[in-house]
């Protein structure tokens, strides 16, 4: 006991005084976080309207399909990005294995089916009448989508906040794609299996408690745009 | 008077459900036209198909004339002419104002012309003022007059009315009943579903009968698919 109370002491001196190992880990995990969410973003909000707001053949296996992906395991996203970006693969020449690029690319992929579901299920619960109201007003079928995304936005934003907190914790994909390079691609999360794997709590503590803030700041934002 | 709407050989289908026939139904311009029947007749679906939202299955829709290509472009312009006020009337997140700009927005309109139209619109169903209220906290009635300013606002030339005072209290039906009797003389087409005799419209014979999405053959003027 003595041992953890003695590393959460010296994880709080770590981040007081803004250990610079610390800081690089916060700062790449930002970074892959928030570039993969809007890029998840951008492909899973429009799957989701999409799926939401249509009528086609195999709509039921297609949610179904969508359901099923947002429990794919990390390390098997990691391992098909892999095999896409390692030198041997069809986008080996451009060299992204092992850099940020790459986590960001199976992050985004990792996230895309979660930010889409929750889309959809917001379409799927939002009042019928808005989009025959939007447009016996006058308003376009783009026009009208757009005053649709407005009126469910908290669901949107809900939807985008999942996916970054899926993202945000998950060390597989980051592990697998990144390589856990100091400096360069080494997050809070692969710090955490690092610093465990060598008997070393404080840093991962740590980090943890960081991890911990993130998602506490994320959804007080949430909680205060909600109320507004 | 010329046909605004000319239907011909119209049904419209929900699955295997048929929700709508009517071999033909020519509704002249200007006045009020009451459309009745029992819950589930199809005048709905009728109001909907009238308002450019819904297609039929099959048969022709003319508006001013002209055959209704169901495509999304001409659609939308056909759009901007016929309003429909829906019977649980939805308004947007915000304020009252905005709820009234959206459709000005879209048209282009800005500035003191698009603020005073809504003032206008406002004071036109009794709720000046009402302007920066939110939108959702409004009473039923108060939410249905705000729908109504929102339609009268882009100055429709044919409104369509589905029930516009079911789950109303009494001050605000007065007000809607005044508000709809004096569009004709505004220029507006009205075509509204109402179980209410008081309503002008009910009271002059000027009435499309629906049973099982059919027309009913009770009336002679409808007998004869002409109103």
């Amino acid at each position: 006991m003595d041992y953890l109370v003695e590393s959460l002491k010296v994880s709080l001196s770590l981040i007081l005084a803004l250990d610079p190992e610390l800081c690089q880990a916060v700062r790449t995990s930002l970074y892959v976080s928030a570039w993969s969410v809007v890029l998840a973003s951008l492909m899973g909000i429009p799957i989701g309207l999409a799926v939401g707001l249509t009528e086609f053949p195999f709509k039921r296996s297609v949610i179904t399909l969508l359901n099923s992906m947002m429990a794919v395991p990390t390390v098997l996203i990691g391992l098909l990005v892999y095999g896409f970006v390692s030198r041997q693969g069809p986008f080996g020449g451009l060299g992204l294995l092992f850099t940020p690029a790459a986590i960001i690319i199976g992050d985004a992929l990792l996230a895309t089916p979660i930010v889409a579901n929750l889309a959809l299920s917001s379409v799927r619960g939002a009042n019928t009448a808005i989009l025959p109201t939007a447009m016996t007003l006058g308003g376009t079928r783009f026009q009208s989508v757009l005053r649709l995304l407005s009126e469910i936005r908290f669901g949107i934003m809900a939807a985008v906040i999942s996916g970054f907190g899926r993202v945000v914790s998950e060390v597989g994909v980051a592990m697998m794609l990144g390589g856990n390079i100091l400096g360069s691609t080494r997050t809070m999360t692969t710090v955490i299996a690092l610093e465990t794997s060598k008997g070393e709590f404080a840093l991962g503590i740590a980090l943890g408690l960081i991890l911990m803030a993130v998602a506490l700041a994320v959804n007080i934002v949430f909680q205060i745009l909600q109320r507004r | 008077m010329a046909p605004i709407f000319r239907l011909e050989s119209v049904t419209r289908h929900y699955g295997e459900r048929l929700a709508l026939e009517i071999p033909e139904l020519v509704i002249e311009e200007g006045g009020i036209r009451s459309l009745s029947g029992p819950n589930g007749s199809g005048k709905s679906t009728l109001l909907g198909i009238l308002a450019f939202l819904s297609p039929p299955t099959s048969g022709v829709l003319y508006y001013d004339g002209k055959r209704v290509e169901w495509k999304e472009r001409s659609l939308v312009a056909l759009r901007r002419e016929v309003t429909l006020l829906h019977q649980s009337p939805y308004l947007f997140e915000g304020s009252v104002h905005a709820n009234i700009a959206f459709g000005l927005g879209i048209r282009g309109m800005r500035g003191e012309e698009k603020h005073g139209r809504i003032e206008e619109s406002l004071e036109t169903v009794g709720l000046g003022g009402f302007g920066h209220r939110r939108a959702r906290a409004l009473s039923g009635g108060e939410t249905q007059r705000v729908a109504l300013a929102r339609a009268l606002a882009l100055a429709p030339r044919v409104l369509l009315l589905d029930e516009p005072l079911a789950n109303v209290d009494r001050d605000s039906a007065v007000v809607i009943r005044a508000v709809i009797a004096g569009l004709p003389a505004r220029g507006t087409t009205v075509i509204m579903t109402t179980h209410d005799p008081d309503v002008p419209g009910c009271s002059n014979g000027e009435v499309i009968r629906l049973e099982e999405g059919r027309l009913s053959r009770s009336r002679d003027e409808v007998a004869t698919g002409r109103t």
